[in-house]
């Protein structure tokens, strides 16, 4: 038998050759999404990782919190060292009240609402950090298969632009333009389904994490508090 | 960061050489294998029309019917076929010769004969003859004058040697005046069986003889029926059996008068389905277009058309009326189409007799005045 037309127009059907293929626009698309799907895995690997770390650092904290330490010694190990999550929060406390008592004589009016601000300031920046270029990952999620549409009309716009000029309706003319230009929004998908699913995954555990520091904090400012309480009855005794 | 971006990397580059290499050029569908069936466009008209001819002859480029046996009678005839009328029914066998029974009846024959040959021998016994005599009077035969006669005569031929008996004698022929509806006649004519003709001199023969011995009178009688009954058996003759025979004779045969001597071609028994050539048409549309008058100040009469169909007879006349079958929104321009058709038909459309077919189908003409002038 003859060979196939589809064969006889030697189009390279492997990966690269539909990609070489591509017109620009399309090619662009594609190093556009491949570049998105880089750097949303850079940022889930990171993620995993320092979230990870993070958790590890909050049970390491607590332990050590409830173990029956004296907050000094506590506060004096930890300032030295670039302290996260929630020894973050109890340095930015701690600070507070050293502030507050090593001058003396103060009334500690004001002190629980500064040392509560404090540890506010510093749950925050610990947010910040933790859901730092989570909202990339929703970007790619919900914009890739977009952008790989975009890709694939484009294609299928020129490879039916060669058809009319090439007269011929034969599909071997139409197959490699339509499977070039599907390749755009397979690459996109290939882009957006991990980024969706990483997304949730990682903006549940930083809530989880964001909620725990939270219960801390809570629990901190009611020592303290308590704390304060106690140096006013004593003042007053005295 | 470094760290996940590095990885992230790595997995791509990891996943795409994957890919490159795994997912290269898929197999291509083999397609090839399947055999191509090689199509055919075949025109209904090739089935719908054929030539006559010969259903087991080979194909031949010149379309000829059977060859014909008899030699050419009509010039001008249009159908193949050995028939001296140019029929345009198809040819068919000769019928199978067959008995054809003559409305003689040889029943009644043998019955008289023996009778006359005993008659004369029996001498005494003529009363009795007379009385078988009215038996056959049943036939429905209305020659009753000749009758009689004969019956008495043999009688008379040997009453000489009985001379008393004459007298008994015309008793029964008086008896037999009014048996005048006696079947006598048959009897005398089965002797000379060819011809009736024959049998009335025969009879006269026996007469002669007998008017000798008997009175003038009786042989009279038998003379003047038997000049009756002459005129009569000739008449019978003429009418039912010859024109019986002549009908039979003429073979109800279909086919033309033209004759053919080339080899028989593949056809079937008529032609049919035959269609206008382009130069019969040309000759058609040229004697309508010779016989269309525009009307007069129709405007835009250029981009007017009309469709006119009509039917023809064998003889070319107008078959119907024509009838508009596409009407071109101009009534006016409609009707001289119309006329056209009617107004060449009265001079005389030439169209040629061998597509009769065609012509008694119907024929539509497309009246346009862009294509006809």
């Amino acid at each position: 038998m003859e060979t196939l037309p589809m064969a006889a127009t030697g189009h390279d059907m492997s990966i690269w050759g539909l990609f070489w293929q591509a017109g620009w626009v399309v090619k662009l698309v594609m190093i556009g999404l491949l570049a998105a799907s880089v750097w949303t895995w850079a940022i889930v690997v990171d993620k995993v990782v320092s979230y990870n770390r993070m958790r590890a650092a909050l049970n390491r904290f607590e332990q050590t919190f409830w173990s029956g330490q004296s907050l000094e010694e506590l506060y004096r190990n930890l300032s030295d060292k670039n302290a996260v999550g929630m020894g973050a929060i109890f340095v930015a406390a701690m600070r507070e009240w050293k502030k507050s008592f090593e001058k003396g004589a103060r009334t500690p009016l004001g002190l629980q609402n500064r040392i509560d601000k404090a540890m506010d300031l510093a749950l925050t920046r610990e947010m910040e950090r933790l859901e730092s270029r989570l909202s990339f990952l929703a970007t790619v999620g919900s914009a890739a298969p977009f952008i790989g549409l975009f890709g694939t009309v484009v294609g299928i716009m020129t490879s039916f632009q060669a058809i009319a000029g090439s007269s011929s309706t034969n599909l071997a003319v139409v197959a490699p333009g339509i499977a070039e230009a599907l390749l755009a929004t397979a690459i996109g998908l290939l882009a957006a389904i991990p980024a969706v699913i990483a997304y949730n995954k990682l903006s549940t555990d930083a809530s989880k994490l964001s909620s725990r520091m939270e219960g801390f904090s809570d629990e901190f400012s009611a020592i303290l508090s308590r704390q304060i309480d106690e140096k006013v009855v004593q003042r007053a005794a005295a | 960061m470094k760290a996940g971006l590095t990885t992230s990397v790595v997995l791509h580059a990891a996943a795409l050489g994957f890919g490159l290499l795994t997912l290269s050029a898929p197999a291509p569908l083999d397609a090839g294998s399947q055999e191509s069936f090689p199509v055919d466009i075949v025109p209904m008209a090739e089935f719908a029309e054929s030539v006559q001819g010969d259903k087991e002859a080979p194909v031949s480029e010149t379309p000829a019917p059977v060859p014909t046996t008899r030699p050419e009678v009509m010039a001008e005839a249009q159908n193949v076929g050995d028939n001296d009328a140019d029929l345009s029914t198809p040819q068919s066998e000769k019928p199978a010769t067959r008995e054809v029974e003559q409305a003689a009846a040889p029943p009644p024959s043998p019955d008289p004969t023996p009778t006359p040959a005993e008659a004369p021998e029996p001498a005494p016994e003529p009363t009795p003859e007379p009385t078988p005599a009215p038996e056959p009077t049943p036939a429905p035969e209305p020659t009753p004058a000749p009758e009689p006669a004969p019956a008495p005569e043999p009688t008379p031929a040997p009453e000489p040697a009985v001379e008393p008996e004459p007298a008994p004698q015309p008793a029964p022929q008086a008896e037999a005046l009014p048996l005048p509806t006696s079947a006598p006649a048959p009897q005398m004519r089965p002797q000379p069986e060819p011809k009736p003709v024959e049998t009335a001199k025969v009879e006269e023969k026996p007469k002669e003889p007998a008017k000798k011995p008997e009175e003038a009178k009786k042989p009279e009688k038998p003379k003047e029926t038997a000049a009756a009954s002459k005129p009569k058996s000739e008449e019978k003759t003429f009418d039912a059996d010859e024109v019986a025979a002549l009908l039979n004779k003429a073979a109800s045969q279909g086919g033309g008068a033209k004759r053919s001597t080339e080899t028989a071609s593949l056809g079937g028994r008529k032609t049919t389905g035959a269609k206008l050539s382009q130069s019969e048409e040309g000759a058609l549309r040229d004697q309508l277009a010779s016989c269309w008058s525009l009307p007069a100040g129709a405007e835009g009469a250029e981009g007017l058309r009309t469709s006119v169909s009509f039917r023809l007879d064998p003889s070319g006349q107008l078959d119907g009326e024509p009838v508009v079958s596409s009407s071109s929104g101009n009534s006016a321009f409609d009707r001289s189409a119309v006329r056209a058709v009617q107004i060449c038909n009265r001079q005389g459309l030439k169209v040629p007799a061998s597509k009769s077919e065609v012509w008694a189908s119907g024929v539509v003409v497309n009246f346009d005045p862009s294509e006809m002038f």
